[in-house]
């Protein structure tokens, strides 16, 4: 009655994981879209958002704390890696950085005032247990070995965030 | 005239190969050598070459300062591959020429032959002169947009942006409508024209010498549109994306720079909408972070004031003399609460408990007198703020009440 691995998709989405594309829940997400959208709806009034490469929930309650800090930390870590003459939308999606290369990123970034107000990116242990712990968890980072992570696609959540930010704003100007 | 002969002019260059680049390299990036960087330059190197610089006519003056000599200059720009990007304008000149002696050829076409000659000769000199041109130009945009992709420069985003832009709207746009083939008026149209009519004519001419020029021509031309050709696939296949690339990411960096500048990502922007986790375990390993991420929510929060309600009360007076007419002209009263209620309702709807004590306080007035209900039955009154529940009482007139 209930599609495949039913349970293990609903615990890992009402922990607040993304389900990206490179998982087998993924299809049987969506597969099962329909399904799903209304299963979360009707039984904890949840609604599940998707796009091409991730399913994740949302709750009338939203963690803006969290949201923030992630969001932060991409911009800035973007930022960086553009001014070092990297691709980034490249770096992300395709390779692995050491934590020391995040930190090192981060805490040299020309955004230290706003780094230093960050409790979550102020220091190397905050950096290590937003990407380790937070990120981990919620499946937007991925460690590999090492201490070498890697990010999934959930990451662009963050950053095409900041790009739409930029065409509201035009339409606003044009408006 | 030179002293110097030319296999010594040529060694010269070769033994002071990298004091020369970073001489070119000043120019390029300056326009003029300035005399002092000359010599900061020689010292650089602890070299004493200045006299032979003028001597082998590398350096010439203009002004005060100095640039290399416009021979040396291209013989620099050619071995280093290392060409600045023309304006479309300094190309264009070159389809200008193209097209007014193709003119001149085909007005002419069975007039003086020398003259047709020549023309013919110029024309393919011009062409090549374009090719050349072009190729390098989409070479040195090229560099110029790797570069910039790669930001060797370490600039800021919106140096970058503005570059690209630049780039984009003077270089790369104008070179790709000279190489449009389907733009009528491009230089690349003209070329397959004058390819076209030098195929004809290199067949069919009475002149021999004449037709050899054509049939040269035409071998050029042949040559010249595959090169021409492969400079618009360059443009279109990497130099377009490559600059739509800096574009796209310039759009996130914009987006970037607005998130994390004036306070706004703290204050003025919302973050995107994440899914807060209810309940835990204590055995869940993300325990820790769950329960931090709970106690977060409330971190910078906005302070909250709380300000007393400033809008005015409607102040309402009880009426007594008024109401106690009303309640005489209804005596006897059965039921003494519910009139108060009725009474007081028609004046004012939305009564509270206050104002409705007052009404019933007419109860102690001299002027009745009060029976309890025999079945001692109560009555209620309900409202928002609760019920009140009293007993049924009549009021009737006392007898002998002194006035």
């Amino acid at each position: 009655m209930y599609p495949n691995k039913h349970k293990q998709i609903v615990t890992s989405l009402m922990e607040g994981r993304f389900i990206t594309i490179d998982e087998s829940y993924f299809d049987i997400l969506k597969e099962n879209q329909e399904f799903y959208i209304e299963f979360f709806n009707k039984s904890f009034g949840f609604e599940l958002r998707s796009n091409q490469e991730f399913y994740y929930l949302i709750s009338e309650e939203t963690n803006e704390n969290t949201s923030r800090d992630i969001s932060i930390f991409f911009s800035i870590l973007c930022y960086e890696l553009d001014k070092d003459g990297k691709n980034f939308m490249d770096e992300l999606g395709f390779s692995d950085f050491h934590i020391d290369e995040i930190i090192e990123y981060i805490l040299n970034s020309t955004w230290s005032d706003i780094v230093k107000s960050n409790k979550q990116l102020y220091d190397p242990d905050s950096i290590r247990k937003l990407v380790g712990s937070t990120m981990v968890k919620r499946n937007i980072a991925i460690k590999q070995s090492d201490d070498k992570y890697s990010f999934t696609k959930a990451y662009k959540l963050f950053i095409d965030f900041a790009r739409e930010l930029i065409k509201s704003e035009l339409n606003n100007a044009n408006a | 005239m030179f002293k110097s002969e030319p296999k010594t002019i040529l060694q010269f260059l070769a033994t002071h190969f990298d004091l020369l680049r970073q001489l070119f390299d000043i120019q390029v990036k300056n326009e003029v050598i300035l005399k002092s960087q000359v010599f900061d330059t020689l010292n650089e190197f602890g070299s004493d070459i200045e006299n032979q610089l003028f001597e082998h006519k590398l350096l010439v003056e203009q002004n005060d300062d100095y640039i290399i000599n416009e021979p040396y200059f291209v013989l620099f720009e050619f071995i280093l591959q290392q060409f600045k990007p023309l304006l479309p304008e300094e190309i264009e000149k070159f389809g200008q020429s193209i097209r007014t002696l193709f003119l001149h050829i085909k007005e002419g076409i069975h007039q003086d032959k020398n003259i047709l000659l020549d023309r013919i000769e110029a024309l393919a000199k011009e062409i090549k002169k374009f090719t050349i041109a072009v190729t390098n130009n989409t070479m040195s945009l090229l560099n110029e947009s790797r570069e910039l992709k790669a930001n060797t420069r370490k600039i800021e985003y919106q140096e970058k942006v503005q570059k690209a832009r630049y780039l984009i709207e003077f270089y790369i746009k104008p070179l790709n409508n000279i190489l449009d083939v389907s733009h009528e008026q491009s230089i690349y149209n003209e070329l397959l024209l004058i390819s076209k009519y030098a195929n004809n004519k290199r067949f069919d001419y009475a002149d021999e010498g004449i037709r050899r020029q054509f049939e040269k021509l035409y071998n050029l031309l042949r040559q010249v549109i595959k090169d021409i050709s492969q400079q618009s696939i360059i443009l279109s296949n990497e130099l377009l994306p490559l600059i739509d690339r800096i574009r796209t990411e310039s759009e996130y960096l914009q987006g970037f720079h607005l998130y994390l500048t004036n306070g706004n990502c703290y204050k003025g922007i919302k973050p995107p909408e994440l899914f807060t986790t209810s309940r835990d375990n204590p055995y869940n390993p993300y325990i820790f972070e769950n329960t931090k991420e709970y106690f977060d929510q409330f971190k910078n929060e906005e302070d909250v004031f709380i300000e007393e309600e400033t809008d005015v009360v409607e102040q309402w007076i009880f009426n007594k003399s008024e109401y106690k007419s009303q309640l005489n002209s209804k005596l006897p009263v059965e039921d003494f609460f519910s009139w108060c209620k009725t009474a007081l309702s028609k004046e004012k709807e939305n009564f509270n408990f206050d104002n409705y004590f007052m009404i019933t306080s007419l109860i102690f007035e001299e002027d009745y007198e009060i029976h309890l209900d025999k079945k001692n039955r109560n009555i209620s009154l309900k409202t928002d703020r609760g019920e009140l529940i009293m007993p049924k009482l009549k009021i009737t007139k006392k007898e002998n009440v002194s006035k």
